[in-house]
């Protein structure tokens, strides 16, 4: 408690880069968040036009250096677009998954009683139905738009963190500041925000790194499954298009598998640099 | 190269088609293709396991394979749309076409050992043709008799045309009355073992695998079939399918069994044979319609404009991989019948179609001219495909598109009951008679909230609905033919649904599979002729 806030973090970031693992994943991050943001640079057109013959193989067309797909988009264009796509509706559907669960998890854990009792069924509830199933039913129900996906991702992921956060504050509740806390007159959403929250937040995060690789398999199989949105390029929709060719042009379906297995993978290596950057149980490891 | 194909193959198993033609022509056969009996023959077609063997109200494609197997018709259509004797050896018209003698055929015994009767057929017309599967067709239908041992008569209040009629019979399955008698046919738990006079005999179920079927040895036409015994398959996937194909797991794939890729892949060996015959009692479109509720969209000046704009060749080409063709008119070009060739085209011209949207009242402003909601039905992948191009088609003549490739039952719910779309691209399945099922798609009788496959876009047109009354009671065929021209016509001006691309619908087969020939309808033949020359 002694230390600085900006000496703290400072030793965060130490601890986080000692995991050469972790420093990976977040190269490959920037890089896809780079490309992300590059795209529109990049490709001056709609990245789902057909602009060529369908199935150039990669590396034989200079305009087209990832080649076509079956139907003759730009895979290049298709993989940077999609880039996007899977980082907006990843992130965000990972961003509304931990603020719900945290808010369930925290009133379920601080209040106690009855609310607990309601919210802890209800989150087994939800935590007893499959993930794919219950996203496809939602997309199938709403709609096939990016905001509905996003939507319906988040609206499953946030259970485990509602338990992990649940768990935290009953770890804290009780301890001498909070009782201090109380004592002194603050209300109970203050607690809550103010002097429980900062502490209960770093496994949640660690947690929510892990979400955040989860939900892109889970737009990529969405959009496999050809319930994604059609107007938007996306790396799951282009393998669900590329398979029945793969006997034939195996890199249709290749390149964007790629695509997601690296980013996933980054977004589960970062996850453990930020648990030992902010474990401090695993400080002296 | 389907057709190159196609032309090959003739000529290398005239001879064949000539001995499986034989009955037709009886004591007309060559020796060297002598069929031989035995084997068992694993088939299957390209989509997944049906939902019970027989599902009488219909069901789709799947069980209508499973079922012709054991149960059969009156009588079938063969390749020129001429019809042949199955359990009827004669169907005569009266002179005023107000009834038809039915002669059945003698010697026929059901799977149990019953004898087939006419009373199986006043059964089948009064419990299940007319309350089940035919009603619409045999509106005018007043009652059946007995006239002999061997004969029934069905009549009618007003004139039947005799191919409509004739149509009727061959796509209608004859039921056991002593098995389905005071029955629920729908819900009889036979339906999964079900008992007939076919080639094959239902022995089991494994499911989630497959249907195998035993020989009828009592088969009513001897020495048929020429298999010791068929075995359904079903396969997930149409690469696995071609992955059986060349493991020699599977030798016959009816309805598109692999994909369209691996055709050529698989027939360049020579082990094996594609062949688009056989579909001209179910040839398949790929349809594009407008929704009359939309006023834009309702103007056929604006629905000419966007066909214009829409490149079928390049879609028949990258999508369908040149296994498809541009539509001409609503009655697909495979039609021997019905076909009208004489139809404006809207051949690809993206400028003309801008110049027609111009003078149509649409002008460019801001870059676009308006937005249409463009609802691709999912229950085939190349639909979001097909979907992908007309979007870019259309924008780049200024109308902005949001398209939604919905799965099949929000698909069905959104074109057929929500009525929520601008322009749907679906798909049908044609048999040659227009009347009902293809006219339903464009009368007022044909608009019925929820039910699918009809007219959804709302399309109404008094002298269209005239014009099917009266071709339902028109009994002179070459009349009938001048009033099916002239309903396409008035729908290539119309435009309330045409076909966009005609899809090309393949069988593939191991090279020893023989005698697949001469059928309108190869998904709903009994397989009673095919053998194995091995």
């Amino acid at each position: 408690m002694a230390r600085s806030a900006s000496s703290q973090s400072l030793d965060h970031l130490y601890r986080f880069a000692r995991n050469k693992g972790a420093v990976l994943g977040l190269i490959i991050i920037v890089i896809v968040f780079a490309a992300a943001i590059a795209a529109p640079w990049l490709i001056d057109r709609d990245p789902l036009r057909i602009v060529y013959r369908p199935e150039i193989w990669p590396f034989t067309n200079p305009k087209y250096p990832l080649g076509t797909d079956s139907l003759g988009r730009d895979i290049l264009a298709l993989i940077l677009f999609g880039a996007r796509t899977t980082l907006m509706i990843s992130f965000a559907a990972a961003f509304t998954a931990t603020i719900l669960g945290v808010i369930i998890g925290a009133f379920a854990a601080w209040f106690g009683g009855w609310l607990d009792e309601v919210l802890t069924r209800l989150t087994e509830l939800f935590q007893t139905i499959p993930n794919i199933l219950m996203i496809m039913t939602v997309v199938a129900v709403l709609g096939q738009t990016i905001g509905n996906i996003t939507f319906a991702i988040g609206i499953t992921m946030w259970p485990p963190i509602a338990r992990l956060t649940r768990a935290e504050y009953l770890a804290l509740r009780d301890r001498e500041f909070v009782l201090a806390c109380r004592s002194m007159g603050m209300g109970n959403i203050r607690i809550m925000v103010t002097e429980i929250l900062p502490n209960a937040i770093p496994p949640v995060i660690v947690l929510g790194s892990v979400i955040i690789g989860s939900s892109i398999l889970f737009e990529s199989s969405i959009s496999f499954l050809g319930l994604g949105d059609p107007n938007v390029a996306s790396w799951g929709a282009l393998i669900g298009d590329g398979r029945t060719l793969i006997r034939r042009s195996w890199y249709i379906c290749a390149i964007p598998g790629l695509a997601i297995m690296f980013t996933v993978l980054a977004m589960n290596l970062i996850g453990d640099g930020l648990n030992d950057a902010l474990n401090p149980r695993l400080r002296d490891r | 190269m389907t057709r190159l194909t196609r032309r090959f193959f003739l000529t290398t198993t005239a001879a064949v088609a000539l001995a499986a033609a034989s009955f037709t022509m009886p004591g007309l056969s060559l020796a060297q293709d002598t069929p031989k009996t035995g084997g068992t023959l694993v088939a299957t077609w390209g989509g997944f396991e049906p939902q019970a063997v027989f599902v009488p109200g219909g069901g789709g494609s799947s069980p209508l394979i499973s079922s012709t197997k054991i149960l059969e018709p009156l009588i079938r259509m063969d390749d020129n749309a001429e019809f042949f004797p199955v359990l009827a050896t004669d169907v005569t018209a009266s002179d005023d076409f107000t009834s038809y003698d039915i002669t059945i055929r003698d010697g026929v015994t059901w799977h149990d050992g019953e004898p087939f009767t006419v009373d199986d057929v006043i059964y089948t017309v009064n419990e299940y043709w007319k309350p089940m599967v035919a009603g619409a067709a045999l509106s005018n239908f007043t009652g059946i008799e007995k006239i002999d041992e061997k004969t029934v008569r069905m009549t009618f209040s007003k004139p039947t045309p005799e191919f409509f009629f004739k149509n009727v019979l061959a796509t209608s399955l004859v039921l056991p009355e002593h098995i389905y008698a005071g029955t629920e046919i729908a819900t009889n738990p036979i339906n999964n073992t079900p008992v007939g006079t076919g080639p094959f005999k239902f022995k089991e179920w494994v499911r989630g695998s497959h249907i195998e079927y035993d020989k009828n040895e009592d088969y009513w036409d001897e020495g048929k079939p020429y298999l010791d015994g068929l075995v359904i398959r079903y396969w997930r996937d149409a690469a696995s399918r071609a992955a059986a194909m060349e493991a020699g797991e599977l030798k016959l794939g009816i309805f598109n069994p692999i994909p369209a890729p691996d055709i050529d892949r698989l027939t360049e060996t020579d082990d094996f044979v594609a062949t688009s015959d056989g579909y001209l009692g179910a040839a398949w479109a790929s349809t594009i319609e407008f929704n009359s509720r939309n006023p834009i969209v309702d103007d056929p000046a604006v629905r000419k404009a966007i066909l214009t704009a829409i490149d079928r060749a390049l879609i028949a080409d990258v999508v369908y991989f040149g296994r498809a063709k541009p539509g001409v008119s609503f009655v697909s070009s495979v039609n021997p019948i019905f076909h009208d060739p004489d139809l404006p085209k809207y051949d690809f011209d993206p400028e003309k179609a801008a110049e027609m949207l111009d003078a149509a009242g649409y002008p460019m402003k801001d870059g676009k001219r308006f937005t249409v909601d463009l609802l691709a039905a999912g229950w085939f992948e190349e639909n979001g495909k097909v979907g992908q191009f007309v979007k870019q088609n259309l924008e780049d003549i200024g109308i902005e598109v949001n398209l939604k490739v919905p799965d099949r039952a929000s698909s069905i719910k959104g074109i057929y009951n929500d009525y929520d779309y601008d322009i749907a691209l679906s798909n049908h399945a044609s048999q040659v008679e227009q009347v009902p099922r293809q006219t339903n798609y464009v009368t007022t009788d044909g608009i019925v909230k929820g039910a699918a496959f009809r007219n959804a876009n709302g399309y109404s047109n008094p002298e269209m609905d005239e014009l099917v009354n009266a071709m339902a009671i028109e009994v002179d065929e070459e009349k009938r033919v001048e009033m099916a021209h002239k309903m396409q016509e008035i729908i290539a001006e119309d435009l309330p649904i045409t076909i966009l691309v005609e899809m090309e619908s393949t069988t593939v087969h191991a090279d020893e599979v023989k005698g697949l020939e001469g059928r309108a309808d190869i998904s709903a033949d009994s397989l009673s002729d095919v053998w194995l020359d091995d």
